[in-house]
């Protein structure tokens, strides 16, 4: 029976050339490890996150005076409404931090050198959009700690001259927020991001697919001579098959991922749920300590600390305009061995430790 | 530049001074743009919006202000410390007027009752808590004050502008002792007990559940209402008759106590469902680690 069926798809779409092709005689680098399907994770995570948003999206209702009841009904009234929203919940913090890791990763590895660039910058701009898709999800279900921290984050942009209160009015959709803002992020966080985000996906395994999974320059030195002006797609035939053996790895670190959610929703529900997350909005009231989302206390910790809000928003802008488009800001001819390159080594070091710094400090602050 | 030895980095931080050099310049323009709003707005992302929309409040802008005395002061201050203040009841709440407009803002066509006299207290404060004041009225407090003018009000054991969420405690020997002796209020303290340590164990309980993200709307409601009437009972200042009724509130609240049982349960097989999916998939990863092991020399 099984044969017949296996059988009947075959005839249909031709599976077993599919998967030769595209799993069996695609072949992954020497050397590849668990760091290499972080990006894989980061599929999953995102379609993990897709799948628990539309369940949500079923009961949720984007309006101020129904939003905060929706999701508690959600939470407490719909079967396992609970487990959805707090995977959905969870998975936005676990998301960030493998996209980070990923980011950091692959700029460790310098694998954004010729012919990557682009590969790179879809990264760099899906990482931006995941967190603008944090920062709207944030404020859905109209508690607490959403209302004040989409005050307080549309408040930033207004710092910037000239563009900044348009930015900051665009957002709010009015001088506060309101729910204005929040039909307004609601649209953005369940249409128009999450389609800018699959655009990018789409593009991004494209160019991976095409270009071959870059080497590591330890196991494979590069030197810069063999950068061809011509396409090359590196097939790696002394790699093995991604399938089953890089699968494997996938597979495991997927496993991990649905592990570290459900032990935090074990033992640490309420992680990313601080008590005023339980509490609706209210306008007149707030909050003790507003605190953004710990992937931006870094940033908000910065602004904080540099006296001119201009300048603390200009600093933070120039950074990010240098990361994304980093592989044109770096030489060209240079070596891909980061452990050759100490000066550069060292900077993005001192960076990572700035960052992890600033985290604390904006934590405990 | 000692460190730099290679050629990556030199040509790299060619690269980079020149765009810093850029970006200097653009900088130094956009602050010399921008400069003069720098302390007007890191007092407003950093100073909490309702504290700013509370000091467009005509009454809280002129009692804070140089103008008034430190009595006056102390009147606002003691407010945000409130049980009142943490539930939103502003100053405008209980003495009217309009606080949005400071020119009009005491003007008795736009509602404003100023201070009550000594004698106006409990009206003062029965306009919100009409139980309790019908009690009281009906109770020795209340028919003392009524006949002297000189008895207990309101303010004699809740204060007036500090008001604190009212617990047993209120009934202290200090207090009660400026008008009778300690032992009825004793009385009355023994016959509260039982109920109200139920009223303060579910009140807390009912937070508890709030913030760890239980819908518990219904129990708050039903605990709300047999804790106002309990209350109100209580401010007739008839043992016997609390001493009766208590055991009809201990019912009522015994239902909302199933109800935070439930809750808990609920709680309960959340954790455990959770802990069994965090153990599936660790078992599964655990599995295809081990299978990737063996696939690693093939």
């Amino acid at each position: 029976m099984l044969e017949k069926i296996k059988q009947w798809i075959e005839v249909r779409i031709g599976l077993e050339e599919l998967v030769n092709r595209h799993l069996r005689s695609y072949r992954t680098p020497k050397g590849a490890n668990v760091f290499n399907t972080l990006g894989f994770v980061a599929l999953v995570a995102f379609i993990v996150q897709v799948i628990t948003g539309i369940m949500l999206l079923l009961y949720y209702v984007p309006h101020p005076d129904h939003a905060f009841q929706s999701v508690q009904t959600i939470t407490n009234e719909i079967p396992y409404g609970w487990l959805f929203r707090l995977i959905h919940n969870i998975g936005s913090n676990i998301i960030i931090g493998v996209i980070i890791i990923h980011l950091i990763h692959v700029f460790l590895r310098v694998s954004y050198k010729k012919p990557r660039e682009i590969t790179w910058i879809s990264g760099c701009l899906m990482f931006f959009l995941m967190l603008l898709t944090s920062i709207t999800g944030q404020l859905l279900p109209w508690h607490q700690t959403g209302f004040w921290q989409t005050t307080v984050t549309s408040t930033i942009p207004a710092f910037l001259p000239i563009i900044g209160e348009g930015i900051s009015s665009y957002m709010r959709g009015g001088e506060f927020v309101t729910g204005v803002t929040l039909s307004r992020y609601f649209s953005f966080h369940v249409v128009i991001l999450p389609v800018l985000i699959t655009a990018l996906i789409g593009l991004h395994i494209m160019l991976i697919r095409r270009q071959g999974i870059s080497t590591s320059p330890v196991v494979e030195p590069q030197k810069p001579s063999e950068q061809a002006d011509t396409f090359k797609r590196e097939s790696h035939v002394e790699g093995q098959p991604c399938f089953p053996h890089f699968s494997l790895k996938r597979l495991f670190m997927v496993m991990l991922y649905f592990s570290i959610i459900f032990f935090i929703m074990t033992f640490m529900p309420n992680l990313f749920l601080p008590p005023e997350s339980n509490m609706p909005a209210n306008p007149l009231m707030t909050p003790e300590t507003i605190r953004p989302a710990w992937y931006f206390l870094a940033p908000y910790q910065l602004i904080k600390i540099i006296p001119n809000d201009l300048l603390g928003i200009s600093v933070l802008a120039i950074f990010t305009i240098f990361f994304t488009f980093w592989p044109f800001f770096d030489a060209k001819e240079a070596e891909r061995d980061i452990r050759k390159r100490l000066f550069m080594a060292n900077t993005a070091v001192l960076i990572l430790v700035v960052w992890v710094v600033l985290t604390i400090w904006g934590m405990y602050s | 530049m000692g460190c730099i030895d290679n050629l990556g980095d030199v040509l790299m931080m060619r690269h980079i001074t020149a765009h810093l050099i850029f970006v200097v310049l653009l900088l130094a323009a956009n602050i010399a743009a921008g400069g003069y709003r720098e302390t007007f707005e890191r007092e407003f992302m950093l100073s909490p919006w309702s504290i700013a929309k509370g000091e467009t409040s005509a009454c809280i802008q002129c009692h804070t202000s140089a103008n008034m005395g430190p009595e006056m002061h102390k009147i606002t201050r003691e407010w945000k410390q409130s049980w009142h203040a943490k539930n939103n009841i502003s100053c405008h709440d209980c003495h009217g007027g309009a606080p949005e407009d400071a020119s009009v803002s005491m003007m008795h066509q736009r509602g404003f009752k100023g201070s009550p006299k000594d004698n106006e207290v409990p009206e003062f404060c029965g306009t919100c808590h009409i139980a309790i004041l019908d009690n009281y009225l009906k109770s020795g407090h209340g028919k003392t004050f009524r006949d002297t003018a000189d008895g207990p009000s309101c303010v004699t054991c809740h204060g007036s502008h500090n008001i604190q969420q009212a617990s047993m405690d209120i009934i202290n020997e200090q207090l009660c002792s400026q008008c009778h002796t300690y032992e009825r209020a004793k009385e009355m303290k023994q016959a509260l007990f039982i109920v109200e340590n139920k009223l303060s164990n579910i009140g807390e309980n009912l937070d508890r559940l709030k913030l760890l993200g239980i819908n518990v709307k219904d129990e708050e409601q039903s605990f709300f209402r047999t804790h106002a009437e309990y209350r109100a009972l209580f401010h007739s200042i008839d043992v016997d008759m609390v001493r009766t009724k208590s055991s009809d509130y201990t019912k009522r609240l015994e239902v909302i106590e199933g109800a935070i049982d439930d809750s808990y349960t609920k709680l309960a097989y959340r954790r455990n469902f959770s802990a069994y999916l965090f153990l599936l998939f660790l078992g599964l990863g655990i599995v295809v680690f081990l299978l990737s092991k063996s696939y690693e020399n093939c």
